[in-house]
């Protein structure tokens, strides 16, 4: 096996050669910064309380990750089907101490609907993306994507706001028409990279050991597909050649990665397909994927780190049966199995009754007393319908925000000096650049 | 007169160095790795496409002409490190270990030669990853030594594929250009396994083949008389297959416009060319002109091919694009006659 | 010996006219298109040529197959990216035209084919250039295929998020078994109450994929209506567009009335939430 350095030469020499073609691959960045030079947008900073940890991509390009006051980007797919998985994201925030918004004040990237049904177009897409970002950037909280595919799709628009002029232009003057400015943040940031940089902090709070358990990562497309010089890869993660996410926190936790020979493979979600094809989604699910995980590398656990991909992988399984598949292999995101592994309750906070593939025998091999835990679940059920108040992990929002994006006072242009409107100069508050 | 510099002990700066030497002049010959003959010599090259004469048949003469030529200073393991203009030709600093030599030449002859791309940075293929994916100058030495066998359990494979342009023609990688040799070279493993082992098949998936010129009669004679079979398409991926004890190809037969899925004993692949770190080095050194691909330019292509535009700088094999052995050594010739052709003015 | 050496040189003895006029070859077998299709066809063609996307997405092709050999759809359908391709270059509208029926809406678009393609086409961007523009002329075949989508997009135009937890139907989702939903079955409680175990209040709601509020949702709106959208679903679905207005024409009276409820909160709010009009 080659060493780091070796690997990481190997990279650095590919960024070198594309960049020597002049096609398709530049640092859309470092035009990003000029565009600001020139008051054209604003450029969202990491700043030292965002605490960034450094990352490489796939070309070895330096990504900053930001690990705290973050602004959470949902996800549709995850919220309404999996909600385990941005619960357990935010479990792990409180478990680190890690500050965030969870707002009622965003949208969705809306490109699940684009890719699925084409009734949208990339100016629409980048003034969701823009509007999203604008608002992260009002209450001064760096936007953390939950989605693979909203991270894709921003970079996709981020890439198109910068090279297109008039998209731009119209982009931005559609926001003034509701207050707003064209933000950029400085990195689009996908959850599994802020794991990916938290990872000593994780591991230092692992209760459970999870050794023993062989996990398969399916890779989500949309995370290292799109825009692929962006995802980030780790010489220690498959010798560089696959991204770093989500395998490297399995593997620093202790669990046994294996491979198998479909995992370049998407899901089967296709987007349209998981809504009106599912006989497509399905046997794609099943035969591609989870046939060879549970065959080839005898998986105990599917993980994966985006929506549709759990939801595909794991909704897929149980008609599978009709079929003589009865594999129901557990899929959990990276995070649910994460702060499993850190003690997080299975039902109240992993959710994993959401999930139609059981989890039970996966809890019962990571040591959870999940029988306890399931009646303890049934009770808080009870409970609730009784009228108690439910437990949360993060301040519950006044009515107020039931209807009104309020602020939150961090930034405001008339409280900030060198007020940050785009095409009156550069943002005068945003310190030197690294 | 002041030597003639020769840097690169490739076909071509060898071809450069006996050229001048018959002709009488004094030749200074650099090469930095320890030993003579360039990539030929590295990889232990086994039969040369595509006439099939054995390596040393054509390296050998080229060696030992230099070898026995006392005109010939040789300076094994040295890298040239400075270079600047004299009244005539050049000032150059050569260095070997700690040592830095200076000393005065009246021209030079860049043969600083291309390297094999990495085939790692073709991810997709699992090269570096599975024993079993094999770049093909890693097989010259096998068939060099009449030893094919899979590297992850020492037994004869069954069957073999090559897979054309990787690392060329390709910009996710980043180099877009036709490395010419290829094809040719792969059709003659997949010839010499076949004449050696015809209970091995072997599959060569293509796109376009460009055994170009005359060439195209081995192509020919590799179905006709040896058995070989061509799939146009690429294969896309490479993983494990049947519990890892194979690989699996993955590719699209584009004749037929469907998938295609191959288990292989054994994949080879065709690696392409890039210009070499010396060449990159002589380039910024002396502020050569480069292409996009990275090769040194000639100033005219078609006219003066060894010209480099730089007065008293001349080039030669495949520092300036991917070449075979043949035209390498042409060019050797031209520019040693260019090159004493400026020495003598 | 050299194989081609074999063969005898082949004469060449057309008669000069003969040469001039080669005879004319026609493709058969494609189906008829009527008048009105034919224009709109050409009129697609037209339009997908014009966009600025096909010069910068397709660049050209030397027919590898590289992309189609991670293609998910070509494993189930007759799709593959290299003929999407194919047909983005071609010069032909019928061909084009044909595409647009079935093909385009096979793609899952998983853009595992341009992480592959040597020429660095943008093929999985070029197959939704041609999806939208079918949207936009409200082409017959898209019409059905979109169909199912009417309560998703809905959704999505409204709240701007793709799907609801009461979205998962087991009607409609029977397929995903008896758990999918973290359902009232297995729990013995209503679905509300599933969501209400979720620790986090936005989360809590089983209309949408989390608490939308409601100048987010205008704010959506207003895009949608900048940006031309809302015309393009038009050609796709007009009734479902005219609903659409009329949930929104309601959201922004809640909304103005919301800011004389809270005007007192509001009184010293600055940002987006004070100019913000709805």
């Amino acid at each position: 096996m080659l060493s780091a350095s070796e690997i990481r030469k190997v990279v650095e020499e590919r960024n070198v050669h594309q960049k020597g073609t002049g096609k398709k691959v530049v640092d859309v960045r470092e035009e990003m910064h000029r565009l600001e030079d020139k008051g054209e947008l604003i450029v969202h900073r990491i700043r030292p309380e965002n605490r960034p940890v450094e990352a490489k991509t796939l070309f070895g390009w330096t990504k900053r990750i930001p690990t705290d006051r973050l602004w959470h980007h949902k996800s549709c797919g995850q919220c309404g089907n999996i909600p385990g998985y941005p619960s357990s994201l935010l479990w792990l925030m409180n478990e680190t101490g890690r500050t965030y918004l969870n707002e009622p004040h965003q949208t969705s990237c809306t490109a699940w609907n684009y890719h699925g049904t084409a009734t949208s177009n990339p100016t629409a897409l980048a003034a969701v993306a823009a509007r999203n970002f604008h608002r992260a950037y009002e209450t001064d909280h760096f936007p953390l994507i939950h989605c693979g595919t909203s991270y894709g799709d921003y970079k996709e628009m981020r890439k198109l706001l910068v090279e297109n002029a008039a998209v731009r232009t119209k982009v931005r003057e559609v926001l003034r028409k509701m207050g707003r400015d064209l933000v950029l943040p400085e990195e689009i940031v996908h959850y599994s990279e802020w794991v990916h940089a938290m990872t000593p902090e994780i591991v230092a709070r692992q209760s459970r050991s999870v050794t023993g358990i062989v996990a398969t990562v399916h890779e989500p497309c949309h995370y290292y597909k799109m825009v692929p010089e962006d995802a980030v890869y780790d010489d220690r993660v498959y010798a560089g050649q696959r991204p770093a996410v989500p395998s490297g926190i399995l593997m620093s936790l202790g669990a046994t990665v294996a491979d198998y020979s479909t995992w370049y493979d998407c899901c089967g979600f296709g987007f349209r397909h998981i809504l009106s094809e599912r006989e497509f989604s399905r046997s794609f699910a099943n035969l591609r994927k989870i046939r060879p995980m549970v065959e080839e590398a005898h998986a105990d656990v599917a993980i994966t780190s985006d929506t549709g991909c759990v939801t595909t992988l794991d909704k897929s399984q149980w008609i599978g049966k009709a079929h003589g598949l009865s594999y129901l292999l557990p899929v959990l995101s990276d995070v649910q199995f994460a702060a499993l592994a850190l003690g997080a309750h299975p039902y109240k906070i992993a959710q994993v009754h959401w999930h139609s593939a059981s989890a039970e025998g996966l809890l019962e091999k990571m040591g959870i007393d999940w029988k306890s835990a399931k009646a303890e679940f049934q009770e808080y059920l009870r409970a609730l319908q009784s009228g108690a108040a439910p437990e949360l992990l993060h301040p519950a929002h006044g009515e107020i925000e039931t209807f009104f994006a309020v602020n939150k006072g961090q930034v405001l242009p008339d409280e900030a000096p060198g007020a940050p409107v785009a095409g009156a100069g550069p943002d005068v508050r945003r310190g030197p650049r690294e | 007169m002041n030597p003639i510099l020769v840097l690169g002990g490739g076909p071509a700066g060898l071809s450069a160095a006996g050229e001048l030497a018959a002709i009488g002049a004094p030749t200074l010959l650099v090469e930095r790795e320890s030993y003579l003959g360039g990539n030929p010599v590295r990889w232990q090259y086994s039969l040369l496409a595509p006439d099939l004469h054995p390596a040393e048949d054509v390296m050998g003469p080229l060696l030992r002409r230099v070898e026995g030529s006392a005109s010939i200073e040789r300076r094994l393991g040295t890298t040239l490190v400075s270079a600047e203009r004299s009244a005539k030709g050049y000032r150059v600093g050569l260095k070997n270990a700690d040592t830095v030599e200076t000393r005065e030449v009246s021209a030079v002859i860049l043969a600083t030669g291309f390297d094999h791309f990495d085939s790692r940075r073709k991810f997709e293929y699992g090269y570096g990853r599975y024993p079993d994916v094999l770049d093909f100058k890693e097989v010259e030495k096998m068939l060099h030594e009449d030893r094919i066998v899979r590297p992850s359990d020492g037994q004869p494979p069954k069957r073999i594929a090559w897979i054309l342009c990787v690392g060329s023609r390709d910009v996710q990688v980043g180099n877009p250009w036709c490395c010419r040799m290829g094809c040719v070279v792969s059709i003659k493993q997949a010839v010499e396994v076949r004449q050696k082992h015809p209970e091995i098949d072997a599959y060569v998936y293509y796109m376009d083949i460009r055994t170009y010129g005359l060439w195209e009669d081995l192509y020919w004679k590799s179905m006709q008389d040896h058995g070989v079979k061509f799939i146009r398409g690429r294969i896309g991926q490479v993983t494990l297959a049947e519990g890892g004890s194979r690989l699996l190809a993955t590719g699209e037969d584009t004749i037929l416009s469907r998938p295609t899925e191959v288990p292989f004993d054994m994949i080879i692949l065709a690696s392409g060319m890039e210009p070499s770190a010396g060449t990159r080095d002589v380039a910024s050194l002396f502020g050569l002109p480069v292409g996009p691909e990275g090769f040194l330019t000639p100033r005219e292509s078609d006219l003066n091919p060894v010209d480099s535009g730089i007065p008293g700088l001349f080039l030669a094999g495949a520092a300036t694009g991917p070449k075979a052995i043949p035209d390498a050594v042409t060019e050797g010739m031209g520019a040693a006659l260019r090159a004493y052709q400026y020495a003598r003015d | 010996m050299s194989i081609v050496a074999y063969l005898p040189r082949r004469a060449l003895s057309l008669a000069e006219e003969e040469a001039a006029a080669p005879p004319a070859f026609e493709l058969t077998g494609r189906r008829k298109l009527s008048e009105a299709e034919r224009t709109l066809a050409g009129q697609i063609f037209g339009e997908f040529r014009a966009d600025p996307r096909h010069h910068e997405f397709v660049l050209g092709c030397i027919n590898c197959g590289e992309c189609t050999t991670g293609c998910p759809a070509a494993r189930f359908y007759d799709f593959s990216p290299r003929e999407m391709l194919q047909i983005a270059l071609t010069g032909d509208a019928t061909t084009l035209w044909d595409a647009l029926q079935e093909k385009i809406w096979s793609c899952c678009q998983c853009y595992t084919c341009n992480m592959r393609c040597r020429f660095g086409n943008d093929i999985a961007g070029i197959i939704s250039v041609m999806r939208e523009l079918s949207v936009r002329h409200g082409v017959e075949a898209t019409r059905k295929t979109l169909a199912p989508f009417g309560r998703s997009l809905t959704l999505l135009m409204t709240v701007g998020t793709q799907v609801s937890s009461d979205m998962i139907q087991p009607d409609f989702f029977r397929d995903w078994g008896p758990f999918a939903t973290g359902s009232d079955k297995v729990w013995n409680v209503s679905a509300d109450i599933m969501r209400k175990a979720i620790p986090s209040d936005v989360l809590q709601t089983t209309r949408s994929s989390w608490e939308v509020s409601v100048q987010t949702s205008l704010e959506l709106f207003r895009i949608y209506e900048e940006t031309g959208v809302l015309d393009m679903l038009r050609g796709l679905d007009p009734d479902l567009t005219e609903m659409l207005i009329d949930i929104i024409e309601e959201r922004r009276e809640e909304f103005s009335e919301a800011r004389e409820r809270f005007a007192t909160e509001l009184a010293g709010m600055k940002g987006t939430v004070a100019t913000f009009s709805g």
